[in-house]
């Protein structure tokens, strides 16, 4: 169910041109640079330390590695982080 | 961003959370719509972040749930730093009180200038400046505007011409300008003097002159009534060239006063309803402070029981330093006023016609005239007016110079 589902997104995305992170839920991450990233659709804080930051996806999780993390502000769905970002790596459960 | 904007104005505190991955108690309070920002680590078991004040009750009841251990390691934002403030009253009553300072220097006379007159007048000028109230460290509330001072000192120092006051901040500037006294050149040369009206004279005083009427005489305007010539008779008989010489000395300035009744017709409406108004001397003070247009009464509250009323008010704006502040001190002088609804009959108005026609009649010929009313001519009422033709008699001064040309 949860797969067809999917797919149907990814089509609705490919056709009809709709914003692929508003329909298929995934985060959208926003970057200046080194400095800032905005990681919008997140689904919850999982770590976060000095130079790490793992953020929950739908499936899997986002891990941004870095060095003097700030977060600079945390909303619901919304974080803010301020540092020096270095990888940012997608995990599959 | 915008969610943190403000945050000063409200006030935020910054919190130290304890425990075992103390990041997720941020997480919880973020999904609990309580907004955090600049969360850092401190170490494995610490974390730091900000919460605004309003959201701390939620939050310490967020914390009852879990295991995390809060400290509050700093408050900022105005109303802790107001509250810091005001906990340091002696602070902020010594602020208050130079502020009062300040506002009471600005307040008062600092200097008064002089300008433009000699030292003499200047002194003078001065020192019933002094008689007024005015002098430095004098309240300014208490003086008067400068057009008030202008005319109290042109009124009290005759020598003044002209005095312009001018209030800039704390300090009066005065500027004047005297009067050069002239004095009159009495040297008219030779003259004589004629009627100015007709007349029939009553008393002659001359000083200077050959008088050519008497008293009982009826003389008309242009008779001459004293001539600057003297001995004409003797004159005429002496050689022509010695007239010339010898005109100078026989030609005097006549000088004299000659007295004489005159006749005057005037014309004269008295409406026969007069309404007018009359202040019966009760009156009430009130003081106000006024911001604005809002009147702040700080003396005389309560409003006299007067049925009418004259209300005459004086304002003072308040400075400090420089600027006039939009606060100022009103004075408000209630008085009771009478109005006064009067029906004079004809006898009544006749009298006062003949009060009214006298006293303009004496206003026209000055103060020395002598006025007797003697009757009226013709009487007539008109549209609630009586109108009235006088008569009088006027024994006043008449004469008038005239000069004696020299050239012939």
């Amino acid at each position: 169910m949860k797969k067809w589902q999917q797919r149907i997104g990814s089509w609705l995305s490919d056709h009809l041109e709709l914003p692929s992170d508003v329909v298929l839920e995934l985060p959208r991450i926003t970057m200046i640079g080194q400095l800032h990233a905005y990681i919008e659709n997140h689904r919850g804080l999982l770590l976060f330390s000095d130079n790490e930051l793992r953020l929950n996806m739908g499936n899997g999780y986002l891990k941004i590695t870095g060095s003097n993390f700030v977060l600079k502000m945390m909303l619901p769905e919304e974080i803010l982080l301020e540092g020096t970002i270095k990888e940012i790596i997608f995990i599959d459960n | 961003m915008r969610h943190t904007q403000g945050v000063f104005f409200t006030g935020y505190v910054t919190i130290k959370v304890m425990g075992y991955h103390p990041e997720l108690f941020f997480d919880l309070c973020a999904r609990n719509n309580i907004t955090v920002w600049n969360i850092k680590k401190l170490s494995d078991t610490e974390c730091k972040g900000n919460i605004k004040l309003k959201d701390l009750s939620s939050v310490t009841s967020l914390r009852r749930n879990t295991i995390y251990k809060i400290s509050f390691i700093e408050k900022n934002g105005l109303p802790f730093l107001t509250a810091k403030i005001l906990f340091k009253r002696p602070l902020v009553i010594g602020l208050l009180l130079s502020i009062l300072f300040v506002f009471f220097l600005s307040n008062i006379v600092w200097d008064v200038k002089v300008k433009g007159v000699h030292p003499e007048l200047e002194k003078r000028i001065i020192t019933e400046l002094n008689k007024y109230g005015i002098q430095p460290g004098a309240l300014k509330l208490k003086i008067g505007s400068p057009g008030e001072i202008q005319q109290q000192l042109l009124n009290d120092i005759p020598e003044l011409l002209w005095v312009g006051v001018t209030e800039k901040g704390t300090t009066y500037h005065l500027e004047g300008v005297e009067k050069t006294v002239v004095e009159e050149k009495e040297e008219h040369g030779p003259r004589n003097l004629v009627a100015s009206k007709e007349g029939v004279i009553v008393d002659m005083f001359v000083s200077k002159g050959q008088p050519l009427v008497n008293v009982n005489d009826f003389v008309e305007k242009g008779d001459i009534l004293v001539s600057g010539v003297l001995g004409k008779e003797k004159n005429d008989k002496e050689n022509d060239k010695e007239e010339d010489e010898e005109s100078d000395e026989n030609m005097v300035e006549a000088e004299a006063e000659i007295i004489a009744k005159t006749w005057y017709e005037t014309e004269v409406n008295i409406p026969i309803k007069a309404n007018y108004e009359v202040l019966t001397g009760e009156n009430k003070k009130k003081y106000y402070l006024r911001f604005g247009d809002f009147l702040l009464p700080i003396w005389g509250f309560l409003n006299p029981e007067y049925e009418n009323t004259e209300v005459e008010s004086t304002q003072k704006t308040l400075n400090f330093l420089k600027w006039e502040l939009p606060i100022s001190f009103v004075k408000q002088k209630i008085q009771e006023k009478e109005l006064v609804n009067e029906t004079r009959t004809t006898k009544e108005a006749r009298t006062e016609a003949i009060k009214q026609a006298t006293k303009d009649l004496q206003k026209d010929l000055g103060h020395e005239a002598e006025i007797s009313f003697e009757n009226v001519l013709h009487e007539r009422i008109d549209n609630g007016k009586v109108k009235l033709s006088l008569y009088f008699t006027v024994l006043e001064d008449i004469t008038k110079p005239q000069p004696l040309s020299q050239g012939d």
